[in-house]
């Protein structure tokens, strides 16, 4: 791995000397806002890696017999209880008291979908195969629905391909709801104009009369899109019905974003961020996207975000080539998960790891009322697959933060056997940590609130 | 006129409101009863219900639960059931079978009552036609309503894929408000380019000249090889700065080439955007042209191309000081000489290589200013001065009509200049405040949808008296055969109300059809429903196929494939595509996608399969021979490779593939957790065992045998054609494929021909018994087999598939018997291709209105 001057820069930048940069952000605002005795905000982040993870034990990684746990296997050992780290989890061994890994858990709606489609289902839990027959809402969207207005931005949704992908090759974890995805954004120059710098160089006065201006247009727009509707058939009506949700949800947000001209924005200092790194720089361009769903949930831009690291088809992108850029293995990233290489697949999940932590990190660091950012951060990240890449039941998951949003940490939990509850539960019980009270979702049987303290 | 036009728009919520009362037959309560209730039951219970029952429901299918098919239950299964008594498939050959008599008297029951069903149904249900333009027709709609050719797709989402489906149904082809805003970014970037300001820019141009002398690796350095060539030669291009954002662009180039003996012709390509001579393949380009050289340096040429710079992907200026340089571009010219030999070594003067003495770019071209694009909009006359506000009022009633694909109604023409006036005090000019009313007309549903509503103002007058929509049909035509809008011509038709008749439809289709445009639909058609995307991503073992791809042979990218020129697995694609698009040129039989006498090539893909003495890159039909190995789809490298692992010929991918796209029919997909035979077979060429044997212990657990019983043995007779698609009935003993391998003395052609037969001893096993059917042993028996008895299903498929294309969605069992008359009239009369597109536009299910 080469080190470049600059990417030292950006580290002390961000992390230390940048302080300066760590802004008096959209503070200014947020406090005003806040005001006394406002609750400090809690957040929520589902991050998804493909091609599953390894597991040299057997499917769920847990050897047979005596055997030791494998130094390399995904998991980070093997009895439930108390967190031990092995090689390939070693980078999270200082967050232990912040992270907790889950075993045996999945979405059923996923299981027919086959090695290479179910990642489309990871955050929603949809039945595409039998009773939907597409994807459905995703839990970010949930959570932005209820309180995405109390930010700037309601969500923010990156992948490292952008876009929405296909059916059973998705490029984007959220999803509006049935048929809905939302495109990813993969480019951190747009990532960072569109958070931080929306504008595009024009005075508050002329955004704000643009944005009038838009809303006057789009209401007539919608006004003579209902009469169109009128004229078509019973089943076309409902069809361009979300057309006419379209517009009103684009009424709403040039409102919004025209309420949020009030506020200042944040003030972010670009020079330690290098938003131009390119795909082939593997580490730079994850962390870089790392750091700007940071910067986002410290200036409270948002607060629900998804990330797809990578596509489970990635092969129109440079992500098919990064073990090979930061390993040297010679094959493409998605044959790891095929051939299982004892050599490189330990040391690949255990580059994700250490750019995941590295996230973990720099929230945990950053101090936030009486406790730090990760404390009010709720993080999943996993794969829909176990070891082998064509399974698509008991996915490697770790869950992390919300140690102040009730969530108790430092354990391996095992949901097998008799113990088989839906992955939909946890997102039940993740969603009502951040205020969100719902009940049910998608497949969900119940919580799983054994992991709050 | 207001009280007027309120009273229309009650009539149509009325006849809405009315249609919209009715419900569909299938939810009646009547369904309820079951099937143990209906005449046929004692055939079923007598041979189906062992498998199909209330213990064992194979395929999903439980008889006893199913709904009575003469009361309206469950018809979509019953519709199943009868196809599969029809074909003979079920109940399967080693179970007991029904006398001939019994089983027409089944077929002949489950028949009638399911005619009924439709009848009773059409009443009712409405197909859902709404959805909004697939990526490529709003492309192409954009390009043909504006004038102007512009890549706007990059920025919307890409369009959802399901293999062996069409994407334009209306279920895959849903909205959201991110969707609408690219939209709106992409109608403003357009309309930014449509409409220019009054003045005339000031005009960029640029020139380079290249000397013939110099030599670099024995190449002058005016000179481009193969390999291309260094610094300072043409080969690296023509660098552009300070040029404009926007507008039509001119280049001009004088190039000749020079030929070794026995080659006679060179393609030339400009590529622009990034340049691309860096260490790297992450530049971005675009292809602007191509032009076959085929004249001496004593004769030199002067070529020129044109473009819209919006198109190309400029480089970022590099940051200095704080502060960001201009944007660049680089123009490359590119030699792109492929005789299959570019992986044995440099060999330049061996080579054709391309001239070129100088290159001029201008920009924008402003011949004649404001240009035709403008003036299309902003037409001109003394309307403007005299009265500007009806000339505005014309402007948009012009171009919302055009937008609209039938004439806009005075409503919505009022609408649009309640914008204009509403955006106007503030962009100042006629232009700005037109080009975002114009805009927001480009994000209105009636753009962005296709429907069949249809506004009194809409119907013309003969419409009125048929109440068929002619303007609905001229679209209709459009977006099936051009993936786009229609033209004057239709929209004249439809004006005058003679479109739906059936021989203007005719007449209509083949004009489409003969018209370049109609590549889009061959090419959509084509790639969704063979699926053919998906050899482009299938990685070729380059250990066993050295030298398939064009390899780059040194540096820091070696052994990767070269970037930046088409590859063989782009000629692939185009050979598939070409050769749909010349069986439908030619109106020849749907039985040529089994076997033809001809196979449609260029050079690089002729030396692939073996064909000698074609030269040149353009695709061409040649006839082949029997021996050949080759004709139809089966053996096309597209389908093969696609259908394979990249190591190995994968059957199962290539028995779906046959089943699917050339007999229809539907093969569920494996259940997960299952071990997937590509790991086993392609992962390691040492230690695999064959596929047969594994194919074999795969069929040992029952569970799997049901499936594979009916599957492996469409894919087995693929055998003899390898994971590169080349024709190849011998192969190595198992474990010495990649040994032995010299690479100084089995570099080239020959020495790799060599070397193939000396390791290449043991006979392929391409031998399979079709389940119904006889032993086959080979991709020639397997053909003959499907044109002698599979004829029915396979020109079947084919309309099923253009039909469900070309109306946007996917057919039912409401659709079965106006197939089944499709079916039996093309029949009648040969098969044949371009007939059959006529008569699937000439028929209700297309046109959606009654005779």
């Amino acid at each position: 791995m080469t080190t470049k001057s600059w990417h030292l820069n950006r580290r002390d930048l961000l992390q230390g000397g940048g302080l300066g940069l760590a802004l008096p952000l959209l503070n200014g605002m947020c406090h005003a806002e806040r005001a006394v005795g406002a609750e400090l905000p809690k957040r929520l982040f589902v991050s998804y890696f493909a091609y599953g993870a390894y597991m040299p034990g057997g499917k769920t990684g847990v050897p047979g017999g005596n055997q030791p746990h494998h130094d390399w296997s995904w998991w980070p050992c093997n009895e439930p209880g108390p967190l031990s780290f092995n090689q390939s989890a070693a980078p999270f061994e200082p967050l232990v008291e912040s992270v907790s890994y889950l075993r045996g858990l999945d979405h059923k709606g996923g299981w027919k979908m086959g090695g290479h489609s179910s990642g489309d289902v990871f955050a929603t839990g949809a039945d595409m195969t039998e009773h939907e027959k597409t994807n459905n809402i995703s839990i970010d969207q949930v959570a932005a629905n209820r309180h995405g207005h109390q930010t700037r931005y309601p969500s923010l949704v990156l992948g490292t391909e952008g876009g929405t992908g296909s059916y059973g090759s998705s490029k984007t974890l959220s999803h509006r709801g049935p048929g809905r995805a939302i495109p990813s954004l993969h480019k951190p120059q747009e990532i960072f104009n569109r958070l931080f710098k929306p504008y595009a160089g024009k005075g508050v006065q002329q955004v704000r009369a643009g944005l009038k201006r838009e809303a006057s247009i789009l209401d007539l727009m919608l006004d003579s899109s209902r009469s169109f509707q009128r004229q078509l058939g019973r089943g076309d009506q409902v069809k361009v019905s979300e057309y006419l949700e379209s517009i009103r949800e684009l009424e709403k947000r040039v409102e919004r974003t025209s309420q949020w001209t009030h506020a200042q924005l944040p003030d972010i200092d670009t020079k330690g961020l290098n938003i131009e790194v390119s795909h082939k720089e593997p580490q730079e361009y994850i962390r870089c996207m790392y750091d700007l769903i940071y910067l986002a949930f410290q200036t409270d831009s948002t607060r629900y975000a998804t990330l797809m690291l990578e596509s489970e088809q990635s092969q129109g992108s440079e992500l098919w080539n990064y073990a090979t850029y930061v390993l040297g293995y010679k094959g493409a990233t998605h044959d790891i998960a095929h051939k299982r290489p004892e050599d490189y697949s330990g040391k690949w999940d255990r580059w994700r790891a250490e750019q995941h932590a590295y996230f973990l990190k720099r929230l945990h660091e950053t101090p936030e009322g009486d406790g730090n950012l990760l404390d009010r951060t709720l993080v999943l990240w996993g794969s829909a697959h176990p070891h082998a890449s064509h399974s698509t039941k008991n996915y490697p998951l770790q869950l992390a933060g919300g140690n102040r949003l009730g969530f108790r940490h430092g354990q391996l939990h095992a949901f097998e056997g008799d113990k088989k509850v839906p992955l939909a539960n946890l997102f039940v019980s993740m969603l009502n940590a951040i205020d969100v009270p719902v009940e049910r979702f998608a497949d969900s049987t119940g919580n799983l609130n054994q992991l709050m303290g | 006129m207001r009280q007027q036009t309120s009273l229309l728009s009650i009539c149509v919520l009325l006849v809405g409101a009315v249609a919209g009362a009715q419900t569909h037959a299938e939810d009646s309560s009547a369904s309820r009863s079951l099937a143990s209730q209906s005449k046929v039951w004692p055939f079923l219970q007598s041979l189906c219900v062992d498998c199909h029952g209330d213990d064992a429901s194979k395929g999903e299918l439980s008889l006893p639960g199913l709904g009575d098919l003469s009361r309206g239950g469950d018809v979509q299964q019953w519709s199943l059931i009868l196809d599969k008594l029809q074909s003979g498939e079920m109940p399967p050959e080693d179970e007991s079978q029904p006398s001939e008599k019994h089983r027409n008297e089944a077929i002949d029951w489950i028949e009638s009552q399911l005619r009924i069903q439709v009848g009773r149904d059409a009443e009712h249900a409405r197909p859902i036609t709404a959805r909004r333009l697939t990526n490529v027709e709003y492309q192409n709609t954009m390009r043909d309503l504006l004038g102007i050719d512009l890549k706007l797709t990059e920025k919307l989402p890409n369009d959802p894929v399901k293999p062996y489906q069409f994407n334009n149904t209306a279920e895959l082809m849903r909205l959201g408000p991110e969707q609408i805003n690219r939209y709106l970014e992409c109608a403003r970037s357009a309309m930014a380019s449509a409409i220019v300001d009054p003045q005339r820019p000031e005009v960029y141009k640029t020139r380079r000249e290249w000397q013939p002398y110099g030599r670099e690796k024995q190449l002058g350095l005016d000179e481009i090889g193969v390999w291309g060539n260094r610094r300072h030669s043409p080969a690296w291009g023509m660098g552009l700065k300070g040029f404009p954002k926007t507008g039509e662009f001119r280049i001009r180039v004088q190039a000749s080439a020079i030929f070794p003996p026995g080659v006679d012709e060179l393609p030339l390509r400009l590529i622009m955007g990034y340049g691309i001579n860096v260490n790297s393949a992450t530049q971005r380009v675009q292809p602007v042209g191509t032009v076959r050289l085929r004249n001496s340096p004593d004769n030199p040429r002067v070529i020129e191309f044109r473009g819209r710079i919006e198109n190309f992907p400029p480089q970022p200026g590099r940051i200095k000081n704080g502060e960001r340089g201009p944007d660049s571009m680089t123009i490359t010219p590119q030699n792109l000489y492929d005789d299959g030999t570019l992986n044995d070594g440099r060999r330049d003067l061996a080579m054709p290589r391309a001239v070129i003495n100088w290159m001029e770019f201008e920009a924008p071209v402003t011949e004649k200013w404001p240009p035709l694009h403008h003036t299309q909009i902003l037409f001109d006359s003394s309307l403007r001065d005299e009265d500007p506000a009806e000339y505005v009022r014309q402007v948009i009633e012009r171009f919302v009509s055009r937008a609209f694909r039938r004439p806009a109604t005075p409503e919505e023409v009022a609408r649009f200049v309640q914008i204009y006036e509403l955006v106007l005090p503030e962009l100042g000019s006629l232009e700005a405040a037109m080009r975002e009313t114009l805009s927001f007309s480009l994000v209105s549903p009636q753009f962005l949808y296709h429907t069949d509503a249809a506004p009194a103002v809409a119907l013309s007058r003969s419409d009125e008296n048929t109440g068929k929509n002619g303007y609905e049909l001229a679209s209709k035509l459009s977006y099936f055969l051009w993936a786009s809008m229609p033209d004057q011509q239709l929209m004249d038709l439809a004006a005058q109300g003679t479109l739906h008749d059936p021989s203007v439809i005719e007449q209509q289709v083949r004009r489409l059809l003969a018209d370049p445009r109609s590549h889009d639909f061959v090419e959509n058609f084509t790639t969704q429903w063979l699926s053919l995307n998906k050899q482009k991503t299938v990685p070729i073992n380059s250990e066993l196929f050295p030298r398939f791809l064009y390899y780059v042979s040194a540096g820091e990218r070696r052994g990767t494939e070269v970037p930046y020129r088409p590859t063989i697995r782009d000629y692939m694609h185009d050979e598939t595509v070409g050769f749909v698009a010349e069986l439908i040129r030619r109106n020849a039989s749907v039985l040529n996608l089994v076997d033809s006498d001809f196979v449609f090539v260029n050079q690089p893909l002729a030396v692939h399969y073996g064909i000698a003495g074609i030269q040149g890159d353009q695709l061409r039909p040649v006839p082949v021979q029997a021996s050949d190995q080759l004709g139809g789809l089966l053996t096309h490298g597209s389908i093969l490779i696609g259908n394979g692992t990249g190591s190995a010929p994968h059957p199962i991918y290539r028995a779906v593939w046959l089943r699917e796209a050339i007999l229809g029919d539907e093969v569920a997909p494996p259940p997960a957790d299952v071990p997937a035979l590509s790991d086993s077979a392609g992962e390691s060429a040492e230690s695999a065992l064959t596929i047969g044997d594994l194919l074999r212990q795969h069929r040992q657990k029952e569970s799997c045998n049901d499936c594979h019983a009916q599957l492996d043995p469409w894919g087995l007779p693929f055998e003899q054609y390898n994971a590169i698609g080349q024709y190849q009935p011998l192969v190595p003993q198992e474990g010495v494929r990649v040994s032995g391998f010299q690479k100084d003395t089995h570099r080239d052609l020959a020495g790799y021909q060599d070397y193939l037969r000396s390791i290449s001893t043991v006979e392929v096993v391409a031998r399979a018994r079709l389940p119904h059917g006889p032993e086959v042993d080979g991709i020639r028996q397997l053909k003959n087999y499907l044109l002698e008895h599979r004829k029915q299903d396979i020109a079947e498929n084919l309309i099923r598939r253009l039909l469900s294309y070309a109306i946007g969605r996917e057919l039912s069992w409401r659709d079965r018997f106006a197939v089944e008359a499709l079916v039996t009239h093309s029949n009648k009369h040969g098969n044949k291709l371009q007939d059959m597109i006529v008569l699937i536009c000439q028929s209700e299910t297309f046109r959606g209105s009654k005779d």
